[in-house]
């Protein structure tokens, strides 16, 4: 008996079509909006998730004391494989081979073509353990390289700002005072290897006339505690190391680029926010033009709750079918668009916490943007509605 | 009741007056049980600085050792009984004018004297391990004290040292 009676479910959706363009023109406005959402966030998605996957928790990093966590400015003895090797249980193994990886990482200029412009890329010399303790390293084309060969990452051509052809395999590029063939790529899913050319470590220390290396990553068995090696580090003065966790390493990459994440998700608010006055602004314009249609409604007996439902249906079935359009659009063009950033590069990930976002802000522009509107147009006493003009 | 009163006031007023003066500077942690056991109560005789104990004691020697926690920015060991000291002749970072460094144990305005002003210590068990506890639990520590510790120096090729102690005194 006190039940509200709302109007039919259709009305709402004719009325959409009966104003076709201003409909559209509110679909394109929204889904912007929307769209801009996703990007912001998938940006900060895939910059979180290119620090998370990087880490290994089984692998320690062993680099200079003196470096703090800026590891291109790390140098060591070349000899500290062999003393970890020689010094620790615990390491893992395989076949006989040790997880002992010894590095050297450089920023560098490279030149992909020989009238290019050189450059900033980042360089590292590997040997072939490097694979076993960089287990998210694929090769998906080519091979390992041999004398005069490196191996590219996937990413690597959005970090040097280049075409992806100019670092094919095949192709040459030229570094360090000399030129490397490339003989194969790989991909990292993500991590930020995946933005870096890997040289053979003997070959570069050779190009650099240098004999020490950045770092060693030592894969642990499991039950092995990285404190072991931070033992061994603390022991050895002389050599002057230092030995992190490879996910602690990451995670202190992580709180570094805080205020950058912190300022993406400004950046959502304050987009979102400008969506809700422009839906605001847009509904506004609608309902005032609809008065003497919804006084006529109210006249012939519906509510005026019934008829402020109404308006809320009508603006969020357009918000969530722009909310729909954005995230399809984001799916197809944005998910896995690469990024040069600082040091390395990311792909853009559009997974389940940016479209919650994404659409969560298109149905929260559809709810706020309409009931403002609504309450106005509701004001007024059904014979000054049905005068208006 | 009004005496019971004003005596519990004030009782409680010269309790908080008391409580919020804050701790003394050589205020020092209470170390836990199986801490309290390496913690001595006075000082050994006759230590010798970080610097002095590279240059001369022998392996498997008996050393008396004073120097502060630190020398690394982390001068612990997750999980071990183990802590750097650093010589007494070293100025702490926050003990230099204008200096506002977070970490100031790490000495890192003195990073080229480090590696012969420094030294090791592991609390060991009858088994001659360190005791798979945080120091800074084990012993009731933190950065920057003085620390004498007591116990076998360790030398490698290198000329590190490592004492493996089985006391330490708390100087401040």
């Amino acid at each position: 008996m006190f039940r509200v009676r709302l109007l039919p479910w259709d009305y709402g959706i004719r009325n959409l079509f009966r104003r076709p363009m201003r409909s559209a023109l509110t679909l394109a406005a929204l889904s912007t909006v929307v769209l801009l959402v996703l990007v912001v966030a998938a940006f900060i998605r895939g910059l979180e998730a290119s620090l998370a996957v990087s880490g290994d928790p089984s692998v320690v990093l062993v680099y200079s004391i003196n470096a703090a966590a800026d590891i291109e400015n790390s140098s060591i003895p070349a000899r500290t494989g062999a003393l970890l090797s020689a010094s620790l249980e615990g390491i893992d193994e395989r076949f006989g081979t040790k997880f002992i990886s010894p590095e050297l990482y450089i920023g560098t200029r490279i030149k992909s073509t020989a009238d290019g412009p050189p450059l900033f890329g980042i360089v590292r010399g590997v040997t072939p353990a490097a694979p076993l303790l960089r287990r998210q390293v694929q090769l998906v084309e080519g091979q390992w390289p041999g004398a005069g060969e490196v191996l590219v990452g996937r990413l690597a051509p959005t970090k040097l700002g280049c075409d992806p052809s100019l670092l094919a395999v095949g192709q040459t590029v030229s570094f360090d005072g000399r030129d490397w063939r490339v003989s194969g790529v790989f991909a990292a899913g993500g991590a930020s290897f995946e933005s870096e050319i890997w040289a053979p470590l003997a070959e570069y220390q050779q190009a650099l006339k240098r004999q020490d290396v950045s770092l060693v990553a030592v894969g642990l068995q499991p039950g092995a505690s990285v404190s072991d090696v931070e033992l061994f580090c603390k022991e050895r003065v002389d050599l002057e190391i230092q030995a992190v966790g490879e996910t602690a390493y990451y995670a202190s990459l992580q709180a570094h680029y805080k205020p950058v994440r912190i300022l993406g998700w400004l950046v959502v608010l304050l987009v979102a926010g400008a969506g809700i006055f422009a839906g605001l602004n847009t509904m506004y314009g609608a309902v005032l033009g609809r008065v003497r249609e919804l006084s006529t409604l109210q006249a012939i007996g519906f509510r005026r709750r019934a008829i402020a439902v109404s308006l809320i249906q009508e603006s969020m079935l357009l918000s969530a079918a722009a909310s729909l359009l954005a995230t399809a659009i984001s799916v197809l063009l944005v998910n896995g668009a690469a990024v040069r950033f600082t040091m390395g590069a990311f792909s853009l990930r559009v997974d389940g916490v940016v479209i919650l976002v994404g659409c969560g802000t298109g149905l929260l522009l559809g709810f706020a943007g309409a009931i403002p509107p609504a309450v106005k147009a509701l004001r007024y006493s059904v014979l000054d509605g049905l005068k208006a003009v | 009741m009004r005496l019971h009163f004003a005596s519990a006031l004030l009782s409680s007023c010269v309790a908080l007056a008391v409580g919020c003066n804050g701790p003394s500077e050589t205020a020092v942690s209470k170390p836990s049980a199986e801490g309290a056991k390496y913690r001595l109560s006075a000082e050994p005789g006759s230590p010798q600085g970080v610097k002095a104990a590279r240059e001369s004691a022998k392996d498997e020697e008996e050393v008396t050792l004073v120097g502060r926690i630190g020398g690394d920015e982390n001068p612990w060991v997750e999980g071990q009984a183990v802590f750097t000291i650093v010589d007494s002749s070293l100025k702490a970072c926050n003990e230099k004018d204008d200096d506002a460094c977070p970490t100031p144990w790490d000495f890192c305005c003195d990073t080229d004297l480090l590696p012969s002003h420094k030294a090791l210590v592991k609390v060991v068990g009858a088994d001659g391990r360190p005791l798979a506890a945080d120091a800074r639990n084990l012993l009731g520590v933190k950065e920057l004290q003085t620390v004498v510790v007591k116990g076998r120096a360790k030398r490698d090729d290198s000329g590190n040292l490592t004492v493996l102690a089985d006391g330490v005194y708390v100087r401040n």
